[in-house]
C-alpha cells in the first residue's frame, strides 16, 4: 500500500511527466479545453431554454423529461452511437473530438436546464405579480426580477454540470482524444499502474478544483441583497429570545 | 408460445440435470468467464453449452473485461475457466516468451500457469488462430503498393496509424515494428485506439487512420474489404485458443472426460470457423449464445 503510494507520488513528481505532448500540463490543457467548450455549448442551449420554460411554464414536462432521458444514456454509449455519424461528417475530428464532445454536452445540459427552469419557477409569485403591476414588460420581469433571484440556483446547476463534464472528459481517451484520461487509459493498457492512478488523482483533483471555483463564482454572482437577507435572517433566528 | 418455450427449455434442462447424475458432472457449478470482446465470449459460450449438454452446471461471467481483469479473476478463483489466446496469454506473464509455434506457446503458458492461483491447466488448443494484423484500406494498398508489413517501412511517416495505447510498450506491437521492420512508432502520427474493436475498424474505413491493428479474424476485414498485410518477418506469435481451467475445479470432476469433451470441440475450431461465426455475431448481429448453439448442433456436439 505504502509502496504503491510512493510509486504514484514519484510518477507525479517525475520531471519527464511534466513536459512534452504527453506531459501533465499538455494533457490538463486538452482536458480543460474540451471541458470548457462542451460546457459553453451546453450553456448556450440550456440556459435560454430553462429561463424560457421557467418563465412561461410551458413545455416544462416535455423539456425536463427529454433532458432526463438524454442523461439516462451512458456517456460511452452516446459516443459509440455518435461515432459513425461524426466519422462520416469529418474523418479527423469525427473520431477523437466530436463523439466525446457530444456526450459531454448532453451530460451538461440536464443539470443546467433543470436548475434554470426550477430557479425561475420558484421565484416568489408575489414579486413577479408586483413587477407586472408596476408596468414591467415580460422581458423586464424575466431579466430584472426572476433572473437575479434565480442566479444562485442557476449557477448551482452550472457548477454540477462543470464537475460532471471534467470527470467525464476522461472517456475521450478511449477514442483517441488526449486529456488526462490518456494517462488513465494508457495506464490500464500498458499495466503501468502508477500512471493509471496518477491519471485518476489528476482528474479527481481537477474536478474538485472545478467545484471549488464554481462555488466561489456562485457566491460572487449571488445578489448582495439576497446574501444580506439570508445572513440577516440567520442572525435573527440565532438571536436569544 | 413464449411460455411454452420456457417450459420446454426447463424440461430439457431438467432432463439434462437428471442425466448429469450418470455422467458425473458434479454438483458445484463451473464458473466460466471471458474477455470483453465477442470472440472470447463466443468461445466461452461454446464451451459452456457443451458442458451443459453433458450434465455440468454452468455459471456464466462472460465479457468481464481485458486480460488484466480476467487473469486476476481466474487466479483468484472468481472464475474457473476462460478461453485464452496462447500467444497473448503467455505474453501477459512474460513478454519475451511468445513464439510462432502454438505447441511451444502452450508448454510455456502451462509452466507459468502451474504456479498461478493454486494451479491452472491449459487444455487442448484450436487449430484456428486469431493473430494481430496490420491492416490498410484497399485504396492505400493500391496507392503505395502494399502487400506485406515491410512495404510500410518506406511510407510509414506519410500515414496515420491507429494503434492500441499499449503498442509502444508492447514488444509484439511497437517492438516488432521497430526491431523487425524499422518502423519507430514514437516518430509517427498515431491515434490511440483499442485494437480489434469496432471503433478502430470504423476509423480505418472512414479514413481517420490509414493503418490499423486489427485481429485477423475480425469480421470488419471482410465487411469493408480491408487488406491484411503479410507479417513477412514473422513477428506475431501463434494465437490459437485454448480453455484454461483451475485445478481445484478439475479435481472435483472426471478430469480425463472433462478434457476430452472440450478438446474435441476445440479441434473443430479452425480460423475459417472463427471468421464465419464472427460475421454471424458482429455483422449479422445475432446473439452469441444462438450462434454457438447453431454451430454446436451442426457439428453434432449437442442435440
Amino acid at each position: 500500500m505504502m509502496e504503491g503510494l510512493i510509486d504514484i507520488a514519484s510518477w507525479l513528481l517525475h520531471p519527464a511527466h511534466w513536459s512534452g505532448p504527453d506531459g501533465i500540463p499538455a494533457r490538463a490543457w486538452e482536458h480543460l479545453a474540451l471541458s470548457s467548450v462542451a460546457l459553453l455549448l451546453a450553456l448556450l442551449v440550456a440556459v435560454p431554454l430553462g429561463l424560457l420554460i421557467g418563465h412561461t411554464r410551458r413545455g416544462d414536462l416535455l423539456a425536463i423529461n427529454l433532458a432526463n432521458l438524454a442523461r439516462a444514456v451512458p456517456s460511452y454509449a452516446v459516443m459509440v452511437m455518435a461515432l459513425p455519424l461524426t466519422l462520416s461528417l469529418d474523418p479527423r475530428n469525427g473520431l477523437t473530438i466530436y463523439p466525446i464532445a457530444i456526450a459531454m454536452v448532453l451530460l451538461a445540459i440536464v443539470p443546467i436546464l433543470v436548475n434554470a427552469y426550477t430557479g425561475v419557477r420558484d421565484v416568489d409569485r408575489e414579486l413577479v405579480e408586483a413587477a407586472r403591476a408596476m408596468g414591467c414588460t415580460e422581458s423586464q420581469v424575466l431579466r430584472q426580477v426572476e433572473l437575479p433571484l434565480a442566479i444562485p440556483v442557476i449557477v448551482g446547476g452550472i457548477r454540477t454540470a462543470a464537475v460532471q463534464v471534467v470527470a467525464t472528459a476522461a472517456l475521450g481517451a478511449i477514442l483517441g482524444y488526449g486529456g488526462l484520461g490518456r494517462h488513465l487509459i494508457d495506464g490500464i493498457a500498458r499495466r503501468e499502474y502508477d500512471r493509471l492512478w496518477a491519471g485518476v488523482i489528476l482528474i479527481a483533483g481537477l474536478a474538485i478544483l472545478t467545484e471549488v471555483l464554481f462555488a466561489d463564482v456562485q457566491r460572487r454572482l449571488t445578489s448582495p441583497g439576497l446574501r444580506i437577507a439570508r445572513t440577516g435572517a440567520a442572525a435573527e433566528a440565532s438571536e436569544p429570545r | 408460445m413464449r411460455h411454452f418455450r420456457k417450459l420446454a427449455l426447463g424440461a430439457s434442462l431438467l432432463a439434462l440435470a437428471i442425466s448429469a447424475c450418470t455422467t458425473g458432472g458434479g454438483s458445484s457449478p463451473i464458473k466460466i468467464g471471458s474477455d470483453g470482446f465477442y470472440e472470447s465470449r463466443l468461445m466461452a459460450e461454446i464451451y459452456a453449452q457443451v458442458l451443459e449438454a453433458n450434465g455440468y452446471k454452468v455459471e456464466r461471467n462472460l465479457g468481464l473485461g481485458a486480460r488484466p481483469v480476467t487473469a486476476a479473476a481466474i487466479e483468484s478463483g472468481q472464475i474457473d475457466l476462460k478461453p485464452e489466446y496462447l500467444g497473448s496469454g503467455l505474453g501477459y506473464y512474460d513478454k519475451t516468451k511468445p513464439t510462432g509455434d502454438p505447441a511451444t506457446n502452450k508448454k510455456e503458458l502451462q509452466t507459468i500457469l502451474t504456479g498461478k492461483g493454486g494451479g491452472i491447466t491449459v487444455l487442448g488448443y484450436t487449430p484456428g488462430q486469431d493473430t494481430n494484423a496490420f491492416v490498410v484500406r484497399p485504396d492505400t494498398a493500391a496507392q503505395f503498393n502494399l502487400k506485406k508489413i515491410s512495404d510500410l517501412t518506406a511510407v510509414a511517416s506519410q500515414l496515420t496509424w491507429g494503434l492500441p495505447p499499449e503498442c509502444i510498450a508492447n514488444p509484439l506491437c511497437g517492438g516488432a515494428l521497430k526491431d523487425a521492420y524499422g518502423i519507430d512508432i514514437a516518430t509517427l502520427k498515431v491515434t490511440p485506439l483499442g485494437a480489434c474493436d469496432a471503433p478502430i475498424a470504423e476509423a480505418l474505413n472512414s479514413k481517420a487512420v490509414d493503418v490499423a491493428e486489427l485481429c485477423s479474424t475480425q469480421p470488419a476485414i471482410a465487411q469493408f474489404g480491408f487488406v491484411s498485410l503479410e507479417d513477412d518477418k514473422k513477428t506475431q506469435p501463434a494465437e490459437n485458443l485454448a480453455p484454461i481451467v483451475r485445478n481445484d475445479f478439475l479435481v472435483k470432476v472426471d478430469k480425463a472426460a472433462f478434457s476430452k469433451l472440450l478438446d474435441d470441440v476445440s479441434a473443430k475450431v479452425t480460423t475459417e470457423v472463427l471468421l464465419q461465426l464472427g460475421v454471424e455475431v458482429a455483422v449479422n448481429n445475432k446473439d452469441v449464445d444462438k450462434v454457438a448453439t447453431a454451430w454446436l448442433k451442426e457439428q453434432g456436439f449437442i442435440k
